[in-house]
């Protein structure tokens, strides 16, 4: 029996007035049984004051009583009063049940999906669940979490030399026949795979950073015109060269079959990381007073966007070009003028150098598996080495920017260039290191232009 | 007191960056690394988001790491000096940047491919240096490290 004096804790009071119910509502809940803490939870939950006391009508045996315009509206549909009440009763709004006979359902079809207690009981086709797959799986968490690596087990860790199928369909689940072919060019695990691809792209998730709150943009301060001028100049090829190298990578994804979802995976990384070294080489230019400089002449981007097979790209953009990119953010941290540029080059280095991981061990398992190949791959290097000398001579804002900025100003320029000097020997130098390490000699054929830098 | 370089030192830093969620925030370390000081070598072993072992090797040992670090006893001094006086490495005494200042490296490895681990873990390396400035180092004399 409802007691119309039951008291209001002040709680209630105020979440009440808050969310707009009337008093005599509230007192009329409590006086229903309602417990303080419910309907501070309804309120929560976005019941109106309306809602309410709809439920408390149709409570107490009285019915709902529907609004003038839901009237009108049956009766327009042919919908009878106490089927409308019904559905207020069950918890149906008003709003819906307007739509619902704006959508032309008839009273019939209400009536029915009202005795079903409002779901659908079709005939379900369940022989899907008879799916010939490997059943019975249980992946465990490792130290480093349930891991790509970790849920590789049985069926579903096998990865076959060639891939079969062209849809889109997961590695380890069963085809349908007449699905429709998704366009991929690449089948054969030789042209794409490593085995750090899985480790690489959690290590990436993990090893995550975000420019826009992580650097501390607030110690950059005011350097020289010509240091400053130096300093975004480089940002602006630093950041043109990552939007290059993602939109190469982006267009090769969906060359890549399914039956290689880590590769996917890991290169979807290595795109995130080079739009965030787009984003925040970008903010380093517009963060202290200057701007962006001019583009780069772009002979070695060529080089990357020309090539006809993936692994003449990762040879070219992720071997050759990330090499020197790496060796560029190595000075880059160095020379920081500031902790905010300390931070980005010590981020952006961890990155490449994970991409440099998958680059190489690529190059190692396609020369492992097709030892044929290995001229093809030194004819590669060949043409990137060619084009990044080419760029060498065309470019006159890169060197003297990293020379200015090194040296700390023009007037010490012997020192920057030195600098730049032991940047490109340290490039060079580490490039043969890693393509040793991958069974590929190229201390004789490397280009001279490069060479000379090993050689000074 | 822990004395650099020795065992309990490194132990010491070790059990400040597990309880450190800084630390951890920088992502999984999977990684062996070694640090060299005169004749002296430890072997730290870093896996997942921890530190999880840390010994005394030997040359031979080198081998298997992935890189080790290496720079006379008096720049070792100076680097932890700094860090302690900074609360962290200063701009110009980060592991790269000490790295690229040394004419032979202070990143070493016998593996081109592997030593590339010292730029994919290189903030958390240095984090794992700059929590040794929450300790009171002692320095080792420099006889005890060369002879």
């Amino acid at each position: 029996m409802a007691n119309e004096t039951a008291a209001i804790p002040e709680k209630l009071a105020q979440k009440a007035q808050e969310k707009g119910w009337p008093l005599d509502l509230v007192q009329q809940a409590l006086g229903a049984g309602a417990q303080p803490d419910q309907l501070i939870g309804y309120m929560d939950q976005g019941v109106t004051a309306e809602q309410a006391r709809q439920f408390l009508a149709a409570q107490a045996g009285g019915g709902v009583e529907p609004s003038a315009e839901l009237k009108a509206k049956a009766e327009e549909v042919g919908w009878p009063l106490d089927l409308i009440q019904q559905a207020l009763s069950m918890g149906a709004a008003e709003s819906d049940l307007i739509n619902y006979m704006n959508m032309g359902v008839t009273a019939e079809q209400a009536r029915q999906f009202m005795a079903g207690g409002g779901q659908q009981q079709p005939q379900l086709d369940l022989s899907w669940m008879n799916v010939p797959t490997e059943w019975g799986t249980r992946a465990r968490p490792t130290k480093h979490g349930l891991t790509l690596e970790a849920i590789n087990i049985g069926k579903y860790g096998d990865v076959p030399d060639a891939w079969p199928y062209q849809t889109e369909m997961p590695r380890g689940a069963v085809p349908i026949p007449g699905v429709e072919g998704m366009g991929y060019s690449i089948f054969e695990k030789q042209e794409v795979w490593s085995d750090a691809c899985a480790p690489l792209y959690e290590e990436a998730i993990q090893r995550r950073w975000r420019p826009a709150t992580d650097v501390p943009w607030t110690s950059i301060e005011p350097l020289p015109d010509d240091v400053e001028r130096a300093a975004c100049q480089i940002a602006t090829y630093l950041s043109e060269k990552a939007q290059m190298e993602a939109d190469v990578l982006g267009r090769w994804e969906p060359e890549i079959s399914y039956g290689y979802h880590e590769v996917k995976l890991y290169l979807a990384t290595v795109i995130f990381e080079d739009a965030r070294a787009v984003e925040v080489f970008r903010k380093r230019a517009l963060s202290n007073g200057g701007g962006l400089g001019i583009q780069s002449p772009g002979w070695s981007f060529r080089a990357a966007v020309d090539a006809r097979n993936f692994t003449e790209m990762v040879a070219i953009q992720m071997c050759l070009q990330d090499s020197l990119t790496l060796a560029e953010y190595a000075f880059g941290e160095k020379y920081a003028k500031n902790p905010a540029e300390k931070f980005i080059f010590g981020r952006a280095l961890q990155d490449k150098a994970r991409h440099l991981n998958y680059a190489f061990s690529h190059l190692k398992y396609v020369l492992l598996h097709r030892a044929d190949r290995r001229e093809e791959l030194q004819r590669y290097l060949d043409k990137g080495e060619g084009m990044l000398a080419t760029d060498d001579r065309k470019d006159n804002a890169t060197k003297p920017a990293f020379a200015i900025y090194f040296g700390g100003g023009k007037d010490n320029i012997n020192e920057g260039l030195a600098a730049y000097n032991a940047m490109r020997g340290l490039f060079v130098r580490q490039y043969l290191d890693r393509l040793k390490w991958a069974t590929l000699d190229r201390t004789e054929r490397l280009n001279p232009q490069l060479k000379a830098f090993i050689e000074q | 007191m822990p004395t650099f370089p020795s065992v309990e030192w490194f132990n010491a830093v070790k059990d400040i960056v597990n309880n450190d969620p800084n630390f951890r925030q920088l992502g999984t370390v999977d990684t062996v690394a070694g640090v060299k000081v005169g004749n002296k070598i430890y072997e730290l072993t870093f896996e997942a988001f921890e530190c999880t072992n840390v010994r005394e090797a030997s040359e031979n040992d080198l081998r298997d790491m992935d890189f080790w670090l290496e720079q006379h006893y008096d720049a070792w001094k100076e680097m932890l000096e700094n860090i302690k006086r900074n609360g962290a490495a200063d701009l110009t005494h980060t592991l790269n940047t000490l790295d690229l200042s040394a004419p032979e490296g202070f990143a070493r490895s016998y593996d081109g491919y592997r030593r590339d681990a010292f730029y994919r873990f290189n903030q958390s390396l240095q984090d794992f240096f700059n929590a040794s400035a929450k300790i009171d180092t002692q320095f080792a004399a420099p006889e005890a490290v060369t002879a």
